[in-house]
């Protein structure tokens, strides 16, 4: 085989490789349709959808000034103008275009497919990325891990329409081009990053992120005395064109040159404007008198910016950290001041149970590939360092930063595994222009056997062909000329340090064929968990029954739809906030408060209404004109996702509002247990909340026999009783449970006391009789 | 006749004026004694206090006399179990924070309006019953109540919540009294002399290093090293400790082994530096498989160094996957056990 020939060969493979790993990453994130049906999944997503379906339904002006009154009654949001639009217009523009050549795909398999099809090109831009660090077959792989490890796949499998989904793909993308730019000096690839970063802005919040990490490797570059016109034009150009661009996005606004998240960006920019001006000065005017000039210039810089810092921060121009973005640094900070943030389940702080589950054998590369990163050390190998210390603090603060971490974990172990394989196959010619005196060696003693296999191994790179030919060419080595070839490498690389060929074809056998198996497992593993914990759409649930056949419960679609056909068209439904974008999406309802969290009061009114007696919550339920409460309830198949389980928040969310009314403490026994039972406190027995969850429940089961599955608790026999709200709908597995609320009484009775009437419990009269 | 009948209606009202008179002194005087005995209390209580810190010691009956209503003051009080056979080490933590407030309370201005006082489990063991309480410290605040009647109503200070500073638990019975406790630390002579010899470092080693360390600063062995270890650190979950407090490690129970947490969201000190142990090594093996094994000119001692790295990578990846296997039973995969 001749070496055209062979770059021929390689030129085909790769872009099928890439081709195939696309396919790989799609296909292995659509357990959940094949499984369920092509379906919206779990809670923001379904914003994203009705918004989209906004969006394609009247157009883009209309969507850019769409105040959206059914929700966060009777408040309404600007939805225009609180919402990274990236995703929606992405879909809308695919739909548009579809459409355009008349493929009629509906928007709902649009928003449905997105998140995998841009897990391809994810794939394809750690790639990219990695080819800048590297080479090409380090990139294959990094494509392929970054293609199915579950890290990633947690937020991008088929149905999760969520801006993470393109916005991870927007990040690795960015950061390729950015590097590109490093690298090259080149405005046009800093124009580029600036794009792309602009895109990521109008995507995800998670933007901040590139902002702080690619000034933060101009500035260690600046501190290495790496300074050079490259990174002088690629940072101005980024910064200049990206901080613009990202103001154009509504949300943002003026953020970029407000809050002290972006500070960083900007100070790099004017840092580095002054260092080049600095250097164009150094050009000029001799040495000794530079010195004094820096000197001065130096302090006066300080003192002037300090002060102009201090000003602007007192006087308000400049906002401090916004309490997400604060809660990543002071870790305990959200927990006092934020029940909000800190009730999220994925701002949790990260157990190492979690890394390994997302990423296995690659936590452990990755350490590897940062240390090859280390002894390569040019510009773009410090950016993967920062990026990787700063990922993995960021991952282990928060359970949802993993998204962030997994990329760049791909990518440093692809750098660490194909080291190892070029080390034990001895294909890459970087390996063989250290080995050559070996190689020259060995080819005096049989030429004919090197030509063929160094031929063969650069030609294909493919893992069967390469190791034959390695192994040829170590067993060659190795019989014929072992000291000749360690004399040659002695003469040749005396200075340098000293790199020898593996000797031996049983411990490249060895070393090829255990990380051979690693990566099968790495690939079980991957579709294990994607297949079992990642895959499910939560609004549809699945469970296996005794004799092992599967049992769908879908309660919820049933509950909404319950709603959209049932109730009048401007009903207003209270829930807590974790179901509200699904009211919204699915049921079409106005609702009080949902998952975009911005307005803490009315959240904790919600809470306060769910966690005070009837009496007190029904003027709360009056007040905002609530038709029907919304509740969750698993107690029957043992659901412990419900509101039960929820409900320490919401009176934790409402006590630090309404402290007077709402007390955390009154809601544990005097051992300080959180009980359901008998043993459960006066306070817990009147909330509104229990009793929704457990009225008629003990109907269910005869006598005392009722048995509340998540909590394994055995409740009274004796119910409590509803009277400011009446059942209005549960669902077949007492899933969802729907109360309507009661309308003041005709004649101006206490509701209590009607509904006693009604029931034929003359209340005064047998009060008087027991006195 | 008529006259009689006036003369007595006349010593009937006056008999009815003495009697109500009477009725009103012995009624006044009662309420004096009532308002003595608390005011007695009021003063003994604050005699006891003043002397002791503000602390008051109490058992099971100072207990029901101290809070006995009416009572024109409100009172803290933390159960606690301080003897060391109890090993109760948040107590032990606690009760310094405690007595730091305490030692605020004479520096309020009207000390009559609250007290605070400690319960011992050796001391007042009745209490503890009567209130169901079988774990210490609990910490709970009762407000003055003027009528005898009023249910036993408390507030329980939430450690869980609130934290164990001193700080929070001030400001707790602020929100509840009204009453602005401050808390002053003492002056920590230990922690002062650490931060000044610290700080006498920090200088020393930035002039060692401005001056001749510039080699030690640009050296990227240290700052690969640094790189290593806190990416090592934060990969095996050292912020969930961070952020959670969790225990170093439980005394082994039923088989399972004492640093491994129960749960798949849990974990222990040790465990999580057991796990970074792993990585370590397993990265290391990686690293010396692929620099240090090439530099290696004898083709046997090659052979041997790669089979036992390869060992040394294939036993301690089995038994990570095996640690993974204890933290979730269902995970299918093994490697050799």
């Amino acid at each position: 085989m001749s070496t055209e020939s062979s770059s021929t060969v390689a030129r085909v493979l790769k872009p099928t490789i890439l081709i195939l790993i696309a396919i790989v990453a799609i296909s292995s994130r659509l357990f959940s349709i094949i499984r369920f049906e092509s379906v919206i999944h779990e809670f923001d997503p379904w914003f994203n959808y009705r918004t989209t379906q906004h969006l394609v339904k009247n157009g883009f002006y209309d969507f850019w000034n769409w105040f959206d009154e059914k929700s966060w009654y009777p408040l309404g949001r600007v939805v225009g103008g609180t919402v990274y639009p990236g995703i929606m217009v992405t879909s809308a523009l695919i739909h548009n275009v579809l459409h355009f050549f008349n493929f009629p795909v509906d928007i709902r398999n649009v928003c449905v497919f997105l998140a995998p099809m841009f897990s391809g090109l994810t794939a394809f831009s750690a790639y990219l990325l990695t080819k800048e660090l590297k080479d090409s077959s380090a990139g294959l792989l990094a494509a392929a891990f970054l293609g199915v490890a579950p890290g990633y796949i947690s937020r991008s499998v088929a149905g999760s329409y969520d801006n993470e989904g393109i916005a991870i793909f927007l990040l690795v993308f960015t950061f390729y081009l950015w590097i590109k730019a490093v690298k090259t000096g080149s405005a046009f690839f800093g124009l580029l990053t600036a794009l792309f970063y602009f895109y990521m802005v109008s995507a995800w919040g998670g933007y901040v992120f590139i902002t702080n990490l690619v000034p933060l490797h101009a500035f260690t570059l600046l501190l290495m005395g790496r300074y050079s016109n490259r990174l002088y034009v690629s940072y101005s150009t980024f910064c200049a064109v990206g901080t613009l661009l990202s103001m154009q996005i509504p949300f943002v606004g003026f953020q970029p040159t407000r809050t002290s998240e972006h500070m960083a960006a900007l100070g790099v920019f004017g840092l580095l404007q002054l260092y080049a001006f600095a250097e164009l000065v150094r050009g000029y005017i001799p040495p000794k008198q530079f010195r004094t000039l820096l000197r001065g210039g130096v302090v006066a810089v300080a003192v002037i910016a300090s002060f102009g810092l201090t000003i602007l921060s007192f006087s308000g121009v400049i906002a401090p950290f916004t309490g997400r973005f604060y809660s990543l640094y002071d870790t305990g900070y959200a927990k006092i001041h934020i029940p909000i943030i800190a009730s999220v389940s994925e701002h949790q702080p990260t157990a190492w149970t979690s890394f390994f589950f997302d990423l296995q054998m690659l936590i452990f590369l990755f350490p590897a590939g940062v240390y090859l990163c280390f002894k390569e050390l040019k510009d773009e190998h410090v950016f993967i360092i920062l990026y990787s210390v700063f990922a993995s603090y960021f991952a282990g603060v928060m359970v949802r930063l993993m998204l962030t971490l997994t990329p760049v974990v791909c990518v440093s172990a692809a750098i660490a595994y194909s080291t190892l394989l070029d080390t034990y196959l001895e294909t890459s010619e970087h390996v063989l222009a250290s080995t050559k005196p070996a190689i020259a060696a060995a080819a005096t003693s049989a030429p004919t056997v090197i030509e063929a296999t160094t031929s063969d191994s650069k030609a294909t790179g493919k893992k069967t062909a390469a190791k034959a030919a390695a192994a040829a060419a170590a067993a060659a080595a190795a019989k014929s000329t072992d000291a000749e070839a360690k004399a040659h490498a002695k003469s040749a690389a005396s200075s340098e340090k000293k790199r020898f060929p593996i000797f031996n074809l049983d411990s490249r056998l060895l070393v090829i064929l255990q990380l051979t198996w690693f990566l099968f497992m790495f690939a079980w593993h991957c579709t294990y968990v994607t297949s079992g914990s990642y895959s499910s759409p939560s609004i549809v649930l699945a469970s296996r029954q005794q004799d092992g056949s599967q049992m769908i419960i879908d309660d919820f679609r049933e509950a909404y739809y319950w709603l959209r056909k049932n109730t009048k068209e401007d009903a207003k439904v209270m829930s807590w906030w974790d179901y509200g974008y699904q009211m919204a999406g699915m049921a079409n309802v106005t609702t009080l408060v949902d998952n975009n969290t911005w307005n803490n009061t009315h959240i904790a009114t919600v809470g306060k209404a769910m966690s005070t007696s009837e009496e007190v919550s029904y003027k709360v339920l009056r007040h905002h004109d609530v038709d029907y409460v919304l509740i969750l309830f698993g107690g029957v198949i043992g659901y412990s996702g419900d509101d039960i389980n929820k409900f320490l928040w919401m009176i934790r969310i409402a006590e630090g509002v309404y402290p007077n009314d709402v007390k955390e403490t009154n809601f544990f026994t005097p051992r300080g247990e959180y009980k359901v039972d008998h043993d459960a406190t006066k306070t817990m027995r009147e909330s509104l909340m229990y009793k929704m969850s457990y009225y008629r429940f003990a109907e269910l089961y005869g006598s005392g026999n009722a048995v509340d599955h998540v909590r394994n608790a055995r409740m009274p026999a004796e119910g409590p009783t509803l009277s400011v709200l009446e059942e209005a709908y549960t669902t077949e597995n007492w899933l969802v449970r729907i109360y309507k609320v009661k309308d003041l009484d005709i004649l101006g009775r206490d509701l209590k006391d009607s509904t006693a009437f009604d029931k034929g419990r003359v209340r005064k009269v047998s009060s008087l009789k027991k006195k | 006749m008529g006259r009689l009948g006036i003369r007595r209606t006349r010593l009937f009202i006056t008999v009815v004026l003495m009697a109500l008179f009477t009725l009103l002194i012995t009624a006044t005087t009662n309420a004096q004694t009532t308002a003595d005995i608390i005011a007695k209390k009021v003063s003994k209580l604050q005699a006891k206090a003043t002397k002791t810190k503000g602390i008051i010691e109490l058992d099971s009956l100072a207990f029901d006399d101290v809070l006995a209503k009416p009572r024109n003051y409100s009172m803290v009080v933390l159960f606690t179990a301080i003897s060391p056979e109890f090993q109760c080490v948040p107590c032990k933590n606690f009760d310094p924070e405690y007595r730091l407030v305490a030692a605020g309370w004479s520096r309020i201005p009207d000390k009559s309006q609250i007290f605070f006082g400690i319960l011992d489990f050796k001391a007042g063991q009745s209490v503890f019953q009567k209130f169901n309480m079988n774990s210490a410290p609990s910490l709970l605040y009762f407000p003055a109540s003027d009528s005898p009647e009023s249910s036993p109503s408390f507030d329980r200070y939430d450690f869980g919540k609130s934290g164990f500073q001193a700080e929070s638990f001030a400001n707790w019975v602020n929100a509840r009294s009204g009453l602005k406790i401050d808390v002053q630390r003492p002056f920590d002579f230990l922690a002062f002399s650490l931060k000044i010899m610290g700080f006498a470092g920090t200088v020393g080693l930035a002039h060692f290093l401005y001056t001749r360390g510039g080699k030690v600063i640009r050296s990227k062995y240290l700052w690969a090293a640094v790189s290593l270890f806190s990416i090592f650190i934060f990969i095996s979950g050292h912020m969930w400790n961070q952020i959670r407090h969790p225990p170093y490690s439980m005394p082994s129970r039923d088989g399972r082994p004492g640093f491994i947490a129960p749960g798949f969201q849990n974990q222990f000190g040790l465990e999580t530096q057991i796990v970074a142990i792993t990585y370590a090594v397993l990265c290391g093996g990686a690293i010396s498989l692929m620099s240090s094994i090439p530099r290696i000119e004898s083709p046997s001692k090659q052979r041997l160094a790669v089979i036992i790295w390869m060992g040394v990578i294939t036993v301690m990846y089995s038994v990570l996957i095996l640690f993974f296997r204890a933290k979730n039973p269902s995970y299918p995969f093994r490697l050799l056990f």
